[in-house]
């Protein structure tokens, strides 16, 4: 067990991550129904029909929340017994143990007892928002602001408050866009618009509220913004809500001219509601993550500065050629120990174990390596943009493009991880147990799905609209993991001036996705712009990498 | 000559190891990371940047020859933020292997590097 705690504090970010949607859902489901669709559904054409579906959508998300919750605990809980030697009871008395109980009772009350019937009282009503309500104290309890060392009172009221406004805002807009799907008369459309807009402000500013606060109290300054792990994932959620607010200023202004009577495409704000979930759900990941690193305050050395991060991005040419596996610290490594064993006739000891959280040892031939890996990655990826955007001119021949992710899927199998089979001594199954290994087979399966279905979509293989659906999905599912990615480099600094190229790739892997659904999703000049947006972003992508550098 | 090389690799894989881009993160100790101590009953002290659930955490002694001795945490309430223990050690070169459980529920663990020097 001991050697799959790295694996399983990966796992948990992810599992943390499904929490916070799900959670986020639940609560958004609830105050939707109370707050919107409840005191509307009689002046609409099929509101009960309505309010039934969302009813089923947030006891779905409860259920979610039940499983979500259930899992990482589970999954701390054992990583406990285990290494620490703990009884069950024992560690079910601790703290994130019973915040988790407390949240998995309010979501199954919420899954059992949410219903028509109970929205029809207000008792109930108010019962139920109750629930959610100490759920949101509990969730509050596996926040860094629970475990700081001052102001916890205060950090966990903003942390509250933080998670209530993603759930008012980014957790109903899956609602939002169920109702938009069945309801059709322009006063229906004028009345939910409206009040969604305002719900939606409300989020907008307790996150806003909230958000500045933890700035100050776990950011501090501007070193700590772009100088820290920490910072940078702040950077992206920031990026990505202000990518939020110009999707939600859109679908505003579409609710302000349906309320003024006028014409607007409402197809257009289903859409953007549409990505806006996709945007929401990825910012929730980068939130998990923000939940495995020290706030930026508390990492008072090893800070990078904008010096550092001058040099490191210094133009210079890509890296074309390979150093020999042989060269690299670990092959050296293992070459002296099976020297070793040899001479005292001893079994020979593996230079590398998986899982046990020492890192591997680094030399200039690793970096070499490994900035090999990432440029001719960013020739694939640049490669795939320009004959992504010949085709959109009509060369028929450049339709073939999705086959270079497949290449490049084999190229990161073989090379992402020299230590391991076929390159290295590691065994294929066993490394598994490495987390970044178990990463880069993640990502080289996500490639060559998405790759696979846009090949097949493109060249008339599949015809179905959704199977054209799945390389967006998967391209800013990748983007969202991208976010979650950690490199086994004992170097702080290293590590923190990697994260900072791999933070835009994620961002604009992102970007790619919700693009191209926009492109196949929404007709007329929006989608026309958002089909050249995509091929663009994939050759940001093939740049940044062009540019990367560890050394 | 071996061993020396196989302890040297096992000291820098340890250094290298040191755990500093999780949730909990070592903002003081005693002894200090790569520093000495004299050999005798040595106080340890591993204080942490948040609050730690010290009765589900574990501290592990690691020598030079790879041996591993479980160490007693001390328990608490106003230093909520350390790991504390005590025991005797002779000269050498060693590991503490820390896993820590933060009271919001994240484990980290990382590697505390040491020398005993003999006893003046």
């Amino acid at each position: 067990m001991a050697l799959l705690v790295d694996i399983f504090g990966y796992l948990s970010v992810i599992l943390h991550g499904l929490v916070i949607v799900a959670q986020s859902m639940t609560l958004g489901g609830l105050l939707f129904l109370v707050f919107l669709l409840h005191p509307l559904s009689s002046r609409l054409v099929q509101g009960d029909a309505l309010e039934q579906r969302i009813v089923r959508l947030t006891r779905w998300s409860a259920w979610g929340l039940v499983l979500a919750e259930l899992a990482t605990t589970a999954l701390q809980v054992s990583v406990l017994m285990s290494t620490v030697d703990l009884p069950f009871s024992n560690v079910m008395q601790a703290s994130f143990a019973v915040a988790a109980s407390v949240k998995i009772l309010c979501a199954l009350a919420i899954a059992f007892c949410l219903g028509q019937r109970t929205m029809a009282r207000s008792i109930p009503r108010t019962l139920l928002l109750l629930v959610g309500l100490i759920e949101l104290a509990a969730a509050t309890a596996t926040t860094h602001a629970y475990a700081r060392l001052d102001d916890n009172t205060l950090l966990m009221l903003v942390e509250g408050l933080h998670q209530f406004g993603a759930a008012i805002w980014i957790g109903a807009i899956p609602c939002f866009v169920v109702v938009l799907r069945h309801l059709q008369d322009a006063d229906g459309l004028r009345l939910v618009g409206s009040r969604f807009s305002r719900m939606s402000m409300i989020g907008v500013a307790c996150v806003l509220l909230s958000g500045i606060t933890m700035w100050i109290f776990y950011v501090g300054d501007a070193q700590g913004f772009y100088g820290t792990a920490y910072g940078v994932m702040v950077g992206a959620k920031v990026a990505m809500f202000i990518g939020l607010l110009g999707l939600g200023l859109g679908n505003f202004l579409v609710t302000e001219r349906l309320r003024k009577g006028g014409d607007a495409s409402v197809t257009r704000m289903r859409r953007f509601a549409e990505v806006e979930i996709g945007i929401g759900f990825t910012i929730f990941f980068a939130a998990a993550s923000l939940t495995s690193v020290p706030p930026a305050v508390d990492l008072t050395t090893d800070r990078v500065t904008l010096h550092e991060i001058a040099v490191r991005n210094a133009p210079a040419w890509p890296r074309l050629s390979s150093p020999d596996h042989d060269t690299l610290a670990i092959s050296q490594l293992q070459t002296q120990l099976d020297q070793d064993a040899a001479r005292d006739h001893q079994v020979t000891q593996s230079a590398t174990t998986p899982g046990s959280g020492i890192l591997p040892p680094r030399n200039a031939e690793d970096i070499a390596w490994s900035e090999y890996n990432h440029h001719w990655a960013g020739i694939f990826v640049l490669l795939i943009g320009f004959l992504a955007l010949l085709s959109r001119a009509g060369m028929r021949w450049a339709r073939h493009w999705p086959l270079l992710f497949l290449l490049m899927a084999a190229f990161l199998l073989l090379r992402s991880d020299p230590e391991v089979w076929p390159l290295g001594q590691e065994g294929w199954w066993v490394a598994w147990r490495d987390v970044e290994v178990a990463q880069h087979r993640f990502f080289v399966l996500l490639i060559i799905l998405f790759g696979t279905f846009e090949w097949s979509v493109r060249t008339g293989r599949l015809k179905s609209e959704r199977a054209a659906l799945v390389f967006p999905l998967l391209v800013a599912v990748g983007g969202a993991m991208l976010l979650t990615h950690s490199h086994q480099i004992s170097n702080v600094k290293d590590q923190m001036l990697i994260e900072l190229t791999h933070t835009p790739l994620a961002l604009a892997g992102v970007a790619a996705g919700w693009s191209r659904w926009l492109e196949l999703r929404l007709p007329g000049r929006g989608g026309r712009i958002a089909g050249y947006v995509w091929p663009a972003c994939f050759m940001l992508i093939g740049v940044i990498l062009l540019w990367y550098r560890e050394a | 000559m071996q061993l020396n090389r196989r302890v040297a690799f096992a000291t820098l894989a340890l250094l290298a190891s040191l755990n500093v881009s999780a949730h909990a993160i070592l903002t003081d100790s005693t002894p200090k990371a790569n520093g000495s101590v004299a050999a005798g009953h040595v106080a340890l002290t591993l204080k942490y940047n948040s609050k730690i659930d010290q009765g589900r955490s574990r501290l592990l002694l690691v020598a030079a020859d790879k041996s591993e001795t479980p160490l007693a945490i001390t328990a608490s309430a106003d230093k909520p933020n350390e790991l504390d223990s005590a025991t005797d050690l002779k000269p050498g070169a060693y590991v503490i292997r820390w896993q820590a459980l933060a009271l919001d529920g994240h484990i980290t663990r990382g590697d505390l590097p040491f020398n005993v020097t003999p006893a003046p």
